[in-house]
């Protein structure tokens, strides 16, 4: 199904294989992986976003290509179809492939060198590899992390969420990875009156390089609630975001962060600028 | 704006320095992987040994862990009220009574 494109386009080099992790759930990684794969295949990239959530598939249903699937990821990884086969190509973004995840098997089925080798083969039919890592340290973690080339941690602005990305930063250091660091639902209006950490404080704290910082937007939830993929949605703060998150891991380093601020009064932006408040 | 202000002239901070604290010692600690009772002990042991020497105001005595520069450092931090002008009671090398030396910060490093 996901047909002639999955074959013919590519020749050159070996596709990047990226991993979205954060240890802790509910963060925003499947949004966020969704978002940065949407953006690479709009930069004209070959995407494909992998769901390793065994067993808790979600991925399919942000992207709306829930209705779509025959087979999945383990389907592929097992032989059981071809790797083609279990590719769902999205309609609305020229580029970009789901391998959705099985929903009845757990994640022991599958061992981290069976991702290193399934990984291998799509390296060789896309630009890029985006695996959405389950939350939690365990098997389906390690299989998340064994094929990386570069992994990406998202986290927000509070404490659970920083001390978990502290521990998954650890243990891909140890696995030779160097992560950057998303930090997601940030809220201006609370950074502003130090209710909310900084990024500036996360940055401190966690000591790894930032790769974009993402606004708390409403816009996530109607994205998640219709299908349709965030960077399409017109005024949407948080799918910008991810296009610019994705056209720096795309290379384009010289694209500025853009550090979210406060759209609600001049005198709140003046009150910033005379150093009241943060 | 004004919660900004006001909290600049009453110096009430947010709760975000707050959480800023609290995660920097959590991590120091996961890292180390002891437990906050074993600092209490140690917090005893030393107030023991630092008051065979010195008055001090036990309960104001602060031992943190701090991490600079990828080491953690044990910090212990005491007023010290009095030196005691007797002989230590367990040590008798008298070498070791320095009990007349008057410090304010007591600080090691630890690793």
């Amino acid at each position: 199904m996901a047909g002639n494109t999955l074959t013919q386009s590519r020749c050159s080099l070996e596709g990047k294989v990226i991993v979205i992790t954060s240890g802790k759930g509910g963060v925003g990684k499947t949004t966020t992986t969704a978002s940065i794969g949407a953006a690479l295949a709009l930069e004209g990239k070959q995407v494909a976003v992998v769901d390793m959530d065994i067993g808790l598939r979600n991925l399919d249903v942000v992207m709306g290509l829930e209705n779509r699937i025959v087979f999945n990821v383990i389907d592929a990884i097992k032989g059981k179809c071809k790797i083609r086969q279990a590719a769902i190509k999205d309609r609305r973004i020229e580029n970009l492939y789901l391998f959705p995840a099985s929903q009845s098997d757990n994640k022991d089925v599958v061992k981290p060198d069976e991702m290193v080798r399934f990984c291998k083969m799509l390296r060789k039919e896309f630009d890029y590899i985006l695996l959405d890592c389950p939350a939690g340290i365990e098997r389906g973690f390690e299989n998340s992390i064994a094929p990386a080339d570069e992994a990406v941690v998202v986290c927000t602005p509070d404490i659970s969420s920083i001390r978990d990305a502290d521990r998954v930063i650890g243990l891909l250091y140890a696995k030779s990875i160097t992560p950057k660091l998303i930090l997601n639902r940030i809220v201006p209006d609370m950074v502003a009156r130090g209710d909310m950490l900084s990024h500036q404080d996360v940055v401190d704290i966690l000591s790894i390089e930032l790769i974009g910082l993402v606004r708390m937007d409403d816009q996530v939830v109607v994205a998640t609630n219709t299908g349709l993929p965030l960077v399409l949605q017109k005024d949407s703060t948080a799918g910008e975001a991810f296009r610019r998150i994705a056209q720096r891991l795309n290379g384009q380093k010289d694209i500025p962060i853009q550090i979210p601020q406060s759209t609600k009064s001049i005198w709140k932006t003046i009150g910033q600028k005379l150093g009241l408040g943060k | 704006m004004f919660n900004g202000f006001l909290k600049k002239i009453f110096g009430r901070e947010g709760s975000g320095n707050q959480a800023k604290q609290r995660l920097q010692f959590a991590l120091i600690y996961d890292k180390l992987e002891i437990s906050d009772d074993i600092l209490n002990l140690l917090q005893q042991d030393i107030v023991d040994v630092i008051s065979r020497y010195f008055e001090i105001d036990k309960k104001s005595l602060q031992l943190d862990i701090r991490k600079t520069e990828g080491r953690s450092a044990l910090v212990v931090n005491t007023p010290i009220l009095s030196a005691k002008r007797q002989k230590p009671i367990v040590r008798e090398d008298p070498k070791l009574n320095r009990a007349n030396e008057k410090k304010g910060k007591h600080s090691g490093s630890h690793r």
